[in-house]
Formats: structure tokens, sequence, C-alpha cells
């Protein structure tokens, strides 16, 4: 039984088909990269399994229960919807910290709010989490400090431990390090080879191709709304099948 | 002398503080209102409350303020507004609540724009209902962003209050002026400016406090 099917999503922009016919697994504790040039679809696909866009055709089931289904529940109410994106985090690539909250406010937060209508978690025990999850991030020392006060590897491993604080099934990553200088890309990449080593279940969405082949377990590499080639994450980088994979990589190989 | 005249002053001041707070707490909720209904989706709804921004905004308040005061008399025959110094004050207090409104309504609508559509989507991704998104993340945002433009606009309206003596509204500055017509005398005019400026002086320190306690983040 996978974690993670999601089958034949479609997804059109106007008279732009954006997912033409998106089908592929996951197994729990498994990394998948996305790979694939701007306008792919790649952010697309996560913004789909996460309930920021609804696809038009297609379904998603963790764990074989079908939690989305095109066919019927395209006009999902507001709080059905919340409920099952939980099993969904979602880091964006431009952090979308909360500016008026410390780094602690911001992973506590949604907790806390969620505290308040259906949890077995007291205040003091997600505080308790959210230190724990800044000191995996390597954060300690920043509880106290507001995003502004923080580099941008610092807010994004902010945000990761904000995603990771409600515990989903999937963390997703769109582009994590595509706003950051180099430097600060090795230690967010860092913090999420650390998470792949202690096998949470993600897809991160990346340009970073020696990331992906490293970490990953699985590569998808999209091309104009279709899925070109899925494979281990070796395989695919290095000795890709399709003539377009083959093309893109060799394109990015030369920069 | 002096003393009558400051006596005569603090009273009429004392018109101008009541209307300039009662508008404000009637301007500053009804300005969200229209500010939310005119961005609403909703066409009967947002269609009528963008022209009557337009209207609002595009004439001189003192205009509106003899509509206000005269028309429902003249047109309807029916003096809503009641007779005497209330249903001047009334009347007033209308036309300055709906002019305010309008204007405070345009600040919203810039403050709430200017939030990245990303701390939404934040918020929806970490499972937060609208409500949660609009109080917990998107408000206080929204008012730092708006305080520099409403002290602004709130400056103004004290000073707008003085209009209200086209409809012969005691206010500060139409006790100063009587004092030209019954002694002969001009700097119980100057005077009133005293008060104006103190109390803008009070209100420009009190946006900056307030400012200041919203610059921890950015």
């Amino acid at each position: 039984m996978s974690l993670l099917n999601v089958n034949n999503l479609k997804k059109s922009f106007g008279s732009t088909e954006v997912l033409k016919d998106i089908s592929f697994s996951l197994e729990e504790g498994e990394t998948l990269s996305v790979i694939g040039s701007s306008g792919s679809g790649k952010t697309t696909v996560l913004r789909c399994i996460n309930f920021l866009e609804t696809p038009d055709e297609g379904t998603i089931s963790i764990r074989d229960e079908v939690i989305f289904d095109a066919a019927t529940d395209k006009k999902l109410s507001d709080s059905a919807k919340r409920k099952k994106r939980l099993h969904f985090g979602l880091v964006f690539q431009s952090f979308n910290l909360f500016p008026q909250y410390t780094a602690l406010e911001n992973v506590t937060l949604a907790p806390l709010l969620l505290s308040n209508s259906d949890s077995n978690m007291s205040k003091a025990e997600i505080k308790l989490q959210g230190l724990e999850l800044l000191e995996k991030m390597g954060l300690s020392d920043r509880a106290k400090n507001y995003p502004h006060q923080l580099s941008g590897g610092q807010q994004q491993r902010v945000a990761i431990a904000r995603a990771l604080a409600l515990k989903p099934d999937v963390l997703c990553f769109d582009e994590p390090t595509s706003a950051l200088d180099p430097e600060l890309t090795g230690e967010v990449l860092k913090v999420i080879r650390e998470l792949a080593e202690q096998n949470t279940t993600m897809i991160i969405v990346t340009h970073e191709m020696g990331f992906a082949r490293d970490v990953a377990d699985k590569v998808i590499f999209m091309d104009g709304g279709i899925i070109v080639e899925q494979g281990p994450a070796a395989e695919v980088i290095n000795s890709p099948k399709h003539e377009r994979t083959k093309a893109f990589l060799t394109g990015y190989s030369k920069n | 002398m002096f003393g009558t005249v400051t006596l005569s002053l603090l009273e009429g001041f004392l018109t101008t503080l009541k209307l300039f707070g009662l508008t404000l707490a009637i301007a500053l909720p009804l300005g969200l209102l229209i500010s939310l209904g005119a961005k609403s989706r909703i066409i009967p709804l947002s269609v009528p409350l963008k022209v009557i921004i337009w209207i609002v905004r595009g004439t001189p308040l003192l205009l509106q303020l003899i509509l206000v005061y005269y028309g429902p008399g003249i047109i309807m025959g029916d003096p809503l507004w009641g007779s005497g110094d209330t249903g001047r004050f009334i009347a007033a207090l209308v036309a300055f609540a709906i002019n305010y409104a309008c204007y405070f309504a345009e600040i919203y609508r810039g403050g709430i724009q200017s939030i990245p559509v990303g701390q939404y989507e934040a918020g929806q991704v970490l499972g937060m209902t609208k409500g949660q998104i609009f109080r917990k993340v998107v408000l206080l945002q929204v008012i730092k962003r708006i305080i520099p433009p409403m002290s602004n606009e709130i400056i103004t309206l004290v000073k707008d209050t003085s209009l209200a003596r086209v409809i012969a509204v005691y206010e500060i500055i139409w006790n100063g002026q009587k004092f030209i017509k019954s002694d002969g005398i001009i700097w119980p005019l100057i005077y009133t400016g005293a008060f104006y400026l103190i109390f803008t002086g009070v209100l420009t320190i009190l946006f900056r406090v307030l400012e200041k306690k919203l610059d921890y983040f950015r």
C-alpha cells in the first residue's frame, strides 16, 4: 500500500492546460524530487495536492483512502478542505513566515489554533514541540527572533519547522532554495537531507539536480504538463532514457 | 475677557470633539464594511458602493453637509434630523460619518490588498480557517500598514469638523467668530487655532507611539 497515490490529475487555467494527466505514487518514508523547466507544471502539482488549487480531474489518495476525487469534490467546503490538507505540509519558495510572530510563535501558531478545537496536546507540549523542532533545524538560539531578524536560510528553516509541527503525512517543498544565495542554500539543503535520512516522506520540487540525485529516492521529470520520465533518482538523472529529459539535464550541466 | 472667551471656546471645542469622536466611532467600522462590500463578488452590492465612494470622494464635503441637512426637509418634506441644535448636530454627524467612511474604505482596501497572497496561502496550508487567517495573520499587518494614511485622514477630520458651522453647529470657530460681532475683537479666532494645534499635536504623538509599537516587525 502506497502512502500517497495521485491518479490522472488534470488542471487547466482558462484555456491553458497546465497538468495533462499526472499519476504517481509515493511510499512511506520516501523522498521524491520533481524536476523540470519553469512552466512545466511542477508547482501546480504541489498546489493541487495541498488544496491550493482544485484539480479538474483525478483523484488523490492517502493510504488507499481517496481524500480527493474531482468527480465529486470540486466544490469542497472550506472545513472539509482544511481537514484533508492537513495530510500535507507545504514549504514555499518565498518562506511566507508571519512577520508579526517570533520564530517559535510561527511554529506553534497553527497547532495552538487547532488545539482549541480538537487535540490531545496541551499548550506547554506544543511549545516544547516547537522548541524541539527549532533545535532540529539548528535554530535553538533564534526562537525569540522575528522573521526580519533572520537570514533567508534561517527563515526557510523556520518555515520547515512550522510545516513539521502539524506532523503531515507528506511534506512538500516548492523550490525551497530558489530565493536563497548559494551559501544559504546549503544550510537549507542540509536540513532537508537530514529529514530524508530520518525517513520523512517528502516531495521536493527543485532545480538542484545534484541534490535531487543524492537525496531523493525517486525523481519525476515533468515537461509541458506531463510526466516524461520517472524512476530511481540516480537512474533518471545520470542516465535518462527520454530525449526530452536528456536535453533538459544537458542544459543544466552546462551551467 | 480672556476667561469668558476661554470658556466659550472650550464649550465650542467640546462640540468639535463630540463631532470628531462620534464620526470616528461610526466611520471606522462603516468604512471597513464599505470596503469589504465594494470588493465583494455580489455586483448589486459592490457597484452601488463604488458609485457612492466615487460621489462622496468626488464632491466637496461642504456641499454634502448642506445637502444632508436641507435635503430631507425640502425634497421629501420631512426634516429627518429633527429641529434645533440636536438636529443640526445629527445632520452634520451623518454627513461626516458617510464622507469619512468612504475615505477610510479606500485606506482599508489599500491595506488589505498590500498583504501578499502567500500570507493567506501559508495560513491555508496550516489548516487555519478564513476567520483565523484574517484575525491572526492578516489583521495586524493591515493595521500596521494603514496607520500612516489613517493618521493623516484623522488629523484632517479634526480640522474638517469646522465646516459644520455652515449649518450652524456651534463648534469652536463659530464660538470664536461671534466675538468679532459682539466685541470687535479678532484674537479669540486666532486663539481657536491653539486648540486645534494642541489637539492635533496630541493625536500626532499618539499615532507615533502606535507606529513605534508595531515597529517590532516588518
